[in-house]
Parts: structure tokens; sequence; C-alpha cells
């Protein structure tokens, strides 16, 4: 991948001028069927493009020091991270990429995690702190699933290439890493049942307390990208192999629309768990899982 | 599985949210909105004292006083009806009302006061003779 390539993937497609509509519109396609399903009519198709444009109007209150500075740059580099693991994704067929761009993909999607807890450290603010700390404790959790969910897959093809696990055929292994990556969306993206760092009615929205306007409007943004890059990733392992591009890219769309549609449905059916019964949860499953890729990958070496 | 079962027929039912000027049936808890006779009203204001969430307004004046109601400021205690001895105000079971801008629903009443009605004069009648005072006739002896 060369430097115009690299560009191009980053502010076109499937970077910033493609994720940002997208974000957009997977917020809205969230909130509108939690909506349906709860009985209201949700919000309009352009509300979350309203609720930026507005929040981007607002002033944000006066902060000085390295603390105010490092509030304001959090939700910066968490939108940053955001677009370039969506700028990474091989929506297209032949779309290049490199050896090593999962690991990137990984730790850029982490990264809107980490900024979080350190929004809501660097604010001061007790609900902040709360959430920051719920935050760090739900990363610990899931990620442990989830980061062995992908990796198992990658070891299990050698490689650590996006595009070459993108045209892997369907295994037992490939799909219980998928299965294990929808388990590990919902707190990923703070959706019920795992919604604890941003509790709205317990905690003020978490690390989001002491935020207002145009960085309100930035992490709402690095929120929606989460979800293209997040529901992508899930894509990108589901999606069957095609030529024609424009059938990739649809498809591509559809499980990722599908998997926003699971999430929502998900999330409408729950209610927030604690954070002992969250972690408990996510141990339980890491080990059911430890336990299924060491037999599914025993049986594809028995098999070959 | 209900809860799925449930958002399935929340889905395909349509939703419950009731679009403006429509507007949802009151509870039987809801005591209503307040309504002023001028006719009735004494101008004793106690209504404005017994109105703690300030939507009555009174302003005395000279031979007459104006009362006025915010609805938009009224929680429907009722505690006004039930300071009210001349039954002046009275509570009716319409739906909180809408509006938007403050004061918007402020209604004012300048009532014209009441002569006070005639003091009842008193009656005077004749002392009876005390019996002490006993008159004799033929003077001092």
């Amino acid at each position: 991948m060369n430097l115009i390539t690299a560009l191009a993937r980053f502010l076109i497609f499937p970077g910033l001028l493609f994720a940002i509509p997208a974000a957009w519109f997977f917020l809205w396609v969230e909130r509108k069927a939690v909506a349906l399903m709860q009985g209201r009519v949700g919000p309009p198709f352009m509300q979350p493009f309203f609720d930026f444009i507005k929040l981007l109007g607002k002033t944000t209150p006066p902060r000085t020091g390295i603390a105010g500075l490092l509030m304001r740059l959090w939700p910066l580099l968490a939108v940053s991270a955001a677009a370039g693991a969506v700028g990474l994704l091989p929506v297209l067929p032949s779309s290049g990429g490199f050896e090593g761009d999962l690991i990137l993909l990984l730790a850029l999607l982490e990264l809107p995690s980490m900024c979080i807890i350190a929004a809501g450290f660097s604010s001061r603010s007790i609900f902040g702190e709360i959430g920051s700390a719920r935050e760090a404790v739900l990363s610990v959790s899931y990620n442990v699933v989830f980061l062995l969910a992908i990796v198992s897959i990658a070891a299990s093809q050698h490689t650590f290439r996006l595009e070459a696990l993108a045209h892997l055929p369907a295994s037992p292994l490939q799909i219980l890493g998928v299965v294990a990556i929808l388990f590990c969306l919902p707190a990923k993206l703070h959706l019920n049942p795992f919604s604890l760092p941003n509790a709205e009615q317990e905690i003020y929205s978490g690390p989001m307390t002491e935020y207002a306007g145009p960085e309100l409007a930035m992490w709402e943004l690095s929120h929606g990208l989460e979800w293209v890059a997040a529901t992508g990733l899930v894509a990108t392992l589901a999606a069957p192999h095609f030529t024609t591009w424009w059938l990739a890219a649809l498809v591509f769309i559809a499980i990722s629309f599908g998997v926003v549609l699971l999430l929502s449905i998900v999330a409408s059916a729950t209610a927030r768990l604690q954070i002992d019964t969250t972690v408990r949860f996510y141990w339980q499953c890491t080990l059911i899982f430890a336990v299924l890729a060491i037999s599914s990958a025993l049986f594809m070496r028995f098999r070959s | 599985m209900n809860i799925l079962t449930m958002l399935w027929k929340n889905l395909w039912g349509g939703s419950r949210t009731m679009m403006f000027p429509a507007r949802p049936k009151v509870t039987a808890g809801y005591r209503g909105m307040v309504r002023f006779d001028p006719a009735l009203c004494t101008g004793c204001a106690i209504c404005r004292f017994r109105c703690t969430a300030r939507a009555i307004e009174f302003k005395a004046g000279k031979g007459e006083f104006t009362w006025s109601y915010d609805p938009g400021q009224c929680t429907f205690c009722g505690r006004c009806v039930e300071g009210c001895k001349a039954h002046a105000i009275s509570q009716v079971s319409d739906c909180p009302p809408i509006y938007l801008t403050i004061g918007e629903l402020k209604k004012s009443y300048t009532v014209a006061r009441k002569p006070p009605a005639p003091k009842p004069t008193p009656v005077v009648q004749a002392a009876p003779a005390s019996p002490a005072t006993k008159s004799f006739p033929g003077g001092a002896q």
C-alpha cells in the first residue's frame, strides 16, 4: 500500500468521507430500531446529523492547564483512531493492506476505549471517574474474549493480514470466532446489557459528564465510527468472497446492517447488568471459548 | 423469550406515542385545571396565599381587584379550591395545557368589588324600670 492509496483509504473510502455518513446512519438505525421495539416513534432519519451540527455550534466551558488540554485532545484522538480503523477494513476486493494490519486495526479499535478511560479521569468528576473505572474493568474483561477470537482465527491461517482473513473459506473456528466477537460488541459499543460505563440514570453518562459542545460532538462521532469499524470487522470475517466490487461492498454493508439490527434487539431486550455480573460473564465466555477454540483447532488439524 | 415476543409485537404494532395535537386521557388521580367564577369571588385572596406554585396572582385596586391564573405554573394540587369559602374556584378534569412560551396561558380577571353588605342597625329598646328606684309620691319627707 503506497502513501496515496493509504490516504485515499483513510480520507475517502472506506475512511472519513464514507465512514462519517455511515456512522450517523448506524446510530440512527440503532436508535430507531430500539424505539420501534419499545413502541416509540424514534428519531427522524437526519437526527444524528442534526445532533452533531447542534453540538458543534455550542460553546464549551473554559478549561485551563494540562487537564483542559487533555480533555480537548481525547475526543480528537478517539475520532482519528476510529476513522483509521474504518480505513483499514478491506471492504473492496484487492483493496491492498499490509502484513500485520489486523494488529493495527485491533490497536485502533481499542484506542477510543482508552481515550474514554483517560477522559473520565482527566475530567476530575466523580461520575466521570466511576465511569472510567467501569470502562477499564469492562475493557479488561471483554478484550480477552475479543482478542482471543480474532487472534485464534488469524493464527490458524498463519497471517495477520486482513485481506487474507476476508477471503477465508468458512470453518468452525471462524464461525466460533465471529460468534465470540458478536458477544463482545455490546460491551465495546456500550450497549445494554453492558452499558454500565455510560449509565445515564446512575452516573450521568460517566466519562462524558463534563463534556459539552464540539468535544461532545467528537465523542458522538467517534462512537458512530466505532460502530462502523466493529460491525465492519464482523462483516470482513463473515462475508463470503466476491470478485465484483459492488457485490462485495453490498454484502459488506448488508452484513454490517444486520449486525446493527442484532445488537439493537439485544439492547432493547435486556437491562443493564452490574459490573461483577458482567466481569463474571466475560470470564466464563473466555473459558468456554478457549475450550471450543482448542477443540476446533485440533479438529481442523486432524481433518487436514 | 417473552421479551422477544413483546418486542416483535411492538415492532409491528405501531408506536404508542401520541402525535400532537392528540392528548392522552387524564388519570383518575388528576384533580384537573382550575376554573374561576368571577361572579362568586369575594376577593379575599386566600387562594393566592394557599398557592405554593405561585400560579395565582392577586392585585388589589380601588374598587376592584385583578385575579390571574397561569396553568403553566399550576401543579393542580387543589389547595386553592379547598380554601375558597365562596366556591368561586373549582377544578375540571381537562388535560394539562400545552404552551410554547412562558405565561402564554395566563388569564386575568378584573372584578369589581362588591359593596359591603349593609350592617344591621342595632335595635334600641327602652330599659325596664329598676325596682331600686322607686318614686315616691309626695316628694321629700
